[in-house]
């Protein structure tokens, strides 16, 4: 594989909302590739970030059942504070009823999913981390913008969590990551349903393969896909990778229709 | 060399494990009072003896959970057969005709059901491959789907072949189950971290099946707005099915089953219901949580539809 091919190189916050981006985004997930920042997108998003320079405060380490832990709990972060925008949004607005029922469970949920994980990781828990305002602002203009990019998180967080279940050591973590995998899974079902016509997308060819295996990702690729949505004013960083462990082979990812 | 005699008669897989716990030990890792005494005896084939009978035990707890996913995902695979009309078993495929013509009406309706059942089909093939054997002789006719393990006449689930409504809450049980079988035996694969992410990727794959039978039955407009929109599951016990009409006891029952405990607020030792910054109320908390069900649990539910005993 080229260097091209396994690289996006991203200069400005828009090219975070064209397709094709997007796309070579998920296709990055599955190959392991990298997400280039250019300093022009936070320049031109630098005004909107809030919050002091939390640099170091977001490290993994995720040798342990703490930094996995620390690793769902910053997804759940990101997924808590996009819904809880997008609650407000215009893209919300443009919803019909059941689809916003939808999206409130969503918000409560995941709320829930960061207010617990806060709570069980006690004094070991990283920091809570900012969110670039003008970035979630455009991610939620429309109903097309909202629903794509809700697909994208439920899919990612269970990609995410799929992939990280073999690293945690106890029993117990691994029930209660399980717990919560099962609703990203029902989420990321209903999200895709409402954006179907087909009948088949809730759990399309995109993301269950043909051995009826659902997507799951290495924590590495899901840090550099998560800083490709340029929606983090700290760059979370993964500062020790897990052991390695026998996993399954990987799937062709999916593609925002 | 004499090892390799020995090791040859030994299962492949445990020759791997016993590699990896030679050079596990070589590193200082601690072993089994069993395994130690034998190599404190300087007694290499005692134990090496120890070791893979360890070896054996670990590995047929995997194997074990493996053929019993594998008896529920033959059970899953051949209900949708049955409702699509593509079962091996005539008897099955016939009695399931007039509500897989009652399906065909509803627009996507069959689409999904065929996008489920290749699935299921899928994980029968997928864990046959990891290693998976079909222990309980299941077959198309195996399966008593009115939930009477085919003696007495239709059981209490007959309904299904007739009601849609009613067809799509039994998917929605069966998947339900299937999510939760699988949670509660992902502890029990911690020792094969390939079979266990097989597992978790199956795991959520049923729990997108359920969601979307959920979201089928609310937009049907017949089933309650406790049956979400989201495909989460609120509360616990038999409500948390949402069945419509007027379900017999028996049916009421099997759902207290299927959804037994789901109502659970307390996870991990953190009590949702008190978590600052998350006051959304008690169905929020035992939505955003799903629970698992022990193998007895799930063997009580399934069995009834199984005419094989398969605990």
């Amino acid at each position: 594989m080229s260097h091209r091919d396994n690289t996006i190189v991203i200069s400005t916050s828009d090219q975070l909302l064209q397709a094709g981006t997007r796309r070579r985004f998920l296709q990055l997930m599955a190959t392991g590739g990298a997400v280039v920042l250019l300093p022009s997108v936070f320049t031109a998003c630098g005004g909107d970030s809030t919050g002091t320079d939390n640099r170091g405060q977001f490290d993994l380490n995720l040798s342990d059942d703490f930094g996995i832990l620390n690793y769902a709990y910053a997804l759940e972060q990101l997924e808590a504070a996009y819904y809880t925008a997008a609650l407000t949004s215009p893209g919300f607005a443009a919803l019909s009823t059941p689809e916003k029922e939808v999206l409130q469970d969503l918000q409560k949920h995941e709320v829930i999913h960061r207010e617990f994980f806060k709570a069980v990781l006690g004094d070991r828990k990283i920091g809570t981390i900012g969110f670039n305002a003008t970035t979630v602002g455009t991610l939620t203009a429309s109903r097309s913008v909202l629903l794509s990019t809700s697909q994208l998180l439920e899919d990612t967080g269970v990609s995410a969590y799929n992939g990280a279940g073999k690293y945690l050591t106890s029993a117990t973590n691994l029930l209660l990551a399980g717990k919560i995998v099962s609703v990203e899974a029902r989420h990321a079902a209903a999200i895709r349903d409402i954006r179907d016509t087909t009948g088949r997308a809730f759990a399309g060819d995109d993301v269950v393969n043909a051995a009826g295996l659902d997507v799951k990702e290495e924590p590495a690729n899901i840090i550099a896909a998560v800083g490709g949505l340029n929606v983090l004013t700290s760059p979370v960083r993964i500062t020790t990778q897990p052991p390695t462990k026998a996993g399954t082979p990987n799937m062709p990812a999916p593609v925002p229709a | 060399m004499q090892n390799d005699t020995i090791l040859e008669t030994i299962d492949p897989e445990i020759v791997d494990r016993l590699v990896s716990r030679r050079d596990a030990i070589r590193q200082g890792a601690t072993v089994s009072s069993g395994v130690a005494a034998a190599l404190a005896l300087g007694s290499v084939p005692v134990a090496l003896a120890v070791l893979s009978r360890e070896a054996k035990a670990q590995t047929s707890t995997v194997l074990d959970v493996l053929n019993f996913a594998l008896a529920l995902e033959i059970f899953e695979n051949e209900f949708y057969k049955a409702v699509l009309g593509t079962s091996s078993s005539a008897a099955q495929n016939t009695a399931f005709a007039p509500v897989r013509g009652l399906a065909g009406a509803v627009p996507t309706a069959v689409a999904t059901l065929q996008q489920i059942q290749k699935h299921e089909a899928a994980h029968v093939a997928t864990l046959m491959g990891a290693g998976a054997t079909n222990v309980f002789s299941l077959t198309a006719a195996s399966f008593d789907f009115t939930g009477n393990r085919g003696v007495g006449g239709p059981g209490p689930f007959a309904a299904a072949t007739t009601d849609l409504a009613f067809l799509l809450t039994v998917a929605q049980g069966a998947e339900d189950t299937g999510v939760r079988a699988y949670k509660g035996q992902a502890g029990n694969l911690m020792s094969n971290t390939a079979v266990l992410e097989t597992a978790l990727r199956i795991h959520s794959v049923e729990a997108r099946h359920a969601s979307k039978i959920r979201r089928m039955r609310r937009i049907a407009a017949g089933a309650p707005d406790t049956v979400r929109f989201s495909g989460t599951v609120r509360g616990g016990g038999a409500g948390a099915a949402g069945a419509t009409g007027s379900p017999s006891a028996a049916v009421v029952a099997a759902f207290g089953l299927i959804y037994a405990g789901e109502d659970n607020t307390n996870q991990g030792g953190v009590n949702i219901l008190t978590l600052a910054g998350a006051n959304f109320g008690t169905d929020a908390a035992t939505e955003a949580f799903d629970e698992p069900l022990t193998r007895a649990q799930v063997v009580a539910i399934v069995q009834p539809f199984v005419i094989p005993t398969i605990a």
